[in-house]
């Protein structure tokens, strides 16, 4: 047989989102792959520039539908440093413990997806069953169980409710012990052992070059965490390890994502200790009136304020559930935003895709795009 | 001998037949109760017959499915189409009924309006051969299970033809797999069927079941016993040999291009192909419609109790397919051949090895002694 070109997307089972990925095959073989992203595009940069800067916390959660949370806590970095406003440790501590859920519940849906592309079909429901605990902890507190809107520049919405900490300690208990099931499931499994040792190896020298971050990094053995590296929020105060791996390959991923949802767990149940013992504001006082709730009165006041305040330009880096996310807001005094712009980690750790997928056969191309754990809506933004 | 199933149906028809005749004029009463009529019409009932049972077990062998891999899965499988979700496939079915039935343009019209039709009759047509019990079928075909085998392995040819006339680069890759996998398949499922064929000394299904008398051949011949399942796993194909239609890499495998009532054919063709996968697993291995002699008569001598166990022992052994499915990931193309060629070729060959020497030695410490060879 000749080789030819298969469009695996827009729609097509293995793409979890609306992206192409077109494939070079001779015969099984993978000759070339081209990763075509866009179909998702809807402007979330653009759109920043014309809202207030607490209304583009909206379109942070659709950015990245499963990880709503840490692009909300990555855009608000940056948003209060380009504003100059102070956050109470409250509000970071809780920002560490929203940061981590999110992690679960980001990990839980990878591990459910990436697995059902293997054709496992239990664990796929077991993991959305887990998560949906995670969700239900969510919506606790926000109401929200995948678009939270929960963070505000100078802090958070709203406080946790009471009962929340004991809650999610059961939660995370009953996790704890999931996690043992998936890994029985999977690394017990001789097929699965077979289907993703050494397929879409991605070693540390193609990676760095060409921007991968996030456990596709770390599973090449390098110790790449920004939770450690440049701490935000309460990081520095909680401890927990960097999961590594060496093998670079599928299982290194898989390992290291089940190593750090164990981890945060570890630092869910810091945080909750924390909150527990410390009481107290978790929105900063003194904000401009005109960052308050969309579409809120502005009074007289806060258009004075707005004209006095300071411009600025703020950065952020947050350790994503899929990498290294960032963020940059251009402050130049009006009440929108200047310039906002993103850098998804998951574009690039699909862009480098010719450097793990060629050579292996169609078959490897689900475990192999499942390791990536791909959101599109964060590609396109 | 036994009640069979044409004689039941030709009870019935003559019954039909002399009962019309009573109540009709004179000379059309004469042409009714003609015996030739009779039998043609006995013969039509029997295939109605068997045709209806063997469609409602697939469908009730789907809702089975649904509701054990719901358990395993921790949900409840359908739930609200009639009790406990026992109609939701015959309301599937009928939905896939009323759908327009339509052909892509640059298919190939012949192959691909053919292949699903002779895939779904060439799978029906197995029922004819297997025996359920001992009042099903009067043994009057020596090399049942030849005809079943090969009828059985028609089937990668029907795949192919309509993978390859759909058109489409995945069901090309998809069918162009099946092919493969089949074929390689098909040499181990038969050496293992070799390994019973040699302990019973017939090719007939029904000698076989009677040579399972003193115990059933699962246990001497377990090896043959792992090759065939695994065997029949893959012919199936079923998790973790499902990659012809592995929907994350070829959207939906050799029928991607297949909708409505040819999509229907399909998914029901690969169920009754479930089925009689496991009836052979039965009828070769464990006794077919018989229990060992130390089960109380009672089990085994109400009405119908020979359908009833087989029923029984079929599901069964369907639920361990299932049970498979719900545990293991699929393998890739090249492992699965491996795994064929290497290692499921040895193994049956193994199993025949044992089959040879168990004839020779004739008593096992556990299972008891072989008949004599040829029933």
């Amino acid at each position: 047989m000749s080789e030819m070109w298969v469009n695996m997307g827009p729609q097509h089972p293995m793409t979890h989102g609306l992206w192409n990925l077109r494939v070079r095959i001779d015969g099984e073989i993978i000759v070339d792959v081209d990763p075509e992203m866009g179909y998702l595009h809807r402007g979330i940069e653009k759109i920043s520039e014309d809202r207030h800067y607490n209304e583009v916390i909206t379109l942070m959660d659709r950015t990245c539908y499963v990880a709503g949370m840490a692009w909300e806590h990555l855009y608000i970095i940056a948003a209060e440093d380009a504003l100059h406003i102070e956050v109470p440790a409250r509000a970071q501590w809780i920002r560490t413990l929203t940061d981590e859920l999110q992690r679960i519940a980001s990990h839980i849906m990878w591990y459910a997806a990436f697995v059902q592309d293997l054709g496992l079909m239990s664990p796929f429901l077991y993991g959305m069953r887990d998560r949906d605990l995670v969700l239900d902890l969510f919506q606790s507190f926000t109401g929200g169980r995948l678009t939270y809107e929960y963070n505000r520049a100078g802090g958070v919405r709203n406080d946790l409710p009471n009962g929340f900490t004991d809650q999610t300690r059961k939660v995370m208990d009953w996790l704890m012990e999931r996690f043992r099931e998936y890994d029985a499931l999977c690394l017990g499994s001789e097929i699965f052992r077979r289907r993703c040792d050494g397929i879409g190896v991605l070693k540390a020298n193609d990676a760095i070059p060409l921007g991968v971050t996030g456990p596709m990094l770390r599973a090449a053995g390098v110790r790449r965490d920004l939770r450690k590296d440049r701490p935000y929020a309460a990081y520095d105060q909680v401890e927990f390890d960097v999961a590594l791996a060496d093998a670079a390959d599928v299982t290194a991923r898989y390992l290291v994502r089940m190593e750090e949802l164990r981890q945060s767990v570890r630092i869910v149940r810091q945080t909750l200790d924390w909150l527990d013992k410390n009481p107290g504001p978790v929105l900063a006082d003194h904000l401009p009136r005109w960052l308050g709730a969309p579409y809120a009165p502005v009074g007289r006041e806060g258009y004075l304020l707005k004209r006095n305040y300071p411009q600025g330009v703020g950065f952020s880096s947050v350790e994503e559930p899929h990498g290294e996310a960032q963020a940059y807001v251009v402050n130049t005094g009006g009440e929108h935003p200047y310039r906002v712009k993103f850098r998804s980690p998951v574009f690039a750790n699909l862009g480098a895709a010719k450097q793990y997928m060629i050579g292996y056969r169609v078959a490897d191309i689900p475990p192999i795009m499942g390791s990536v754990d791909i959101c599109v809506g964060e590609v396109d933004r | 001998m036994a009640v069979t199933l044409l004689s039941v149906s030709e009870d019935l028809a003559g019954a039909l037949l002399r009962g019309l005749a009573s109540v009709l004029p004179a000379p059309l009463s004469g042409w009714i109760a003609d015996p030739t009529l009779i039998t043609v019409l006995a013969v039509l009932l029997f295939c109605a017959i068997l045709l209806g049972a063997s469609m409602i077990n697939t469908i009730m062998l789907i809702w089975f499915e649904r509701k054990l891999l719901g358990r395993f899965m921790d949900r409840r499988g359908a739930m609200h189409v009639g009790y406990a979700g026992l109609l939701q496939n015959f309301a599937d079915g009928l939905k896939l009924f009323r759908k327009h039935t339509f052909r892509p343009k640059e298919a190939d019209s012949l192959g691909y309006y053919s292949g699903p039709t002779a895939y779904m009759v060439t799978s029906i047509i197995l029922f004819a051969v297997l025996p359920v019990s001992s009042g099903w079928s009067d043994g009057v075909l020596p090399l049942s299970l030849l005809l079943a085998l090969a009828v059985f392995s028609f089937a990668p040819l029907f795949i192919f033809v309509s993978a390859w006339s759909s058109n489409n680069k995945y069901s090309l890759l998809g069918g162009m797999r099946s092919a493969a996998q089949m074929i390689a398949y098909e040499v181990p499922i038969l050496l293992a069927v070799v390994a019973v064929v040699i302990v019973a000394g017939s090719f007939d299904l029904n000698v076989i079941v009677a040579e399972q008398q003193n115990y059933w051949f699962w246990g001497p011949l377990v090896v043959a016993l792992v090759v065939f399942v695994a065997g029949m796993l893959a012919e199936m194909e079923r998790i973790p040999f499902d990659l012809p239609e592995a929907e994350a890499e070829l959207v939906e495998g050799w029928n991607t291009e297949y909708g409505g009532m040819l999509f229907a054919f399909f998914m029901l063709a690969d169920y009754v192909r479930a089925l009689i996968g496991s009836i052979l697993v039965v009828l070769l291995f464990l006794g077919g419609w018989t229990l060992p002699t130390y089960v109380p008569a009672a089990l085994t001598s109400f009405p119908l109790a020979g359908i009833a166990w087989f029923m029984l022992k079929t599901y069964l052994v369907f639920a361990l397919f299932v049970w498979v499915r719900a545990a293991l990931p699929r393998v890739r193309t090249d492992q699965l051949l491996r795994i064929g060629w290497m290692r499921m070729i040895p193994l049956s060959l193994l199993a025949i090895v044992l089959a040879a020497a168990l004839v020779l030695v004739k008593c096992l410490p556990v299972f008891g002694c072989v008949p004599t060879m040829g029933g």
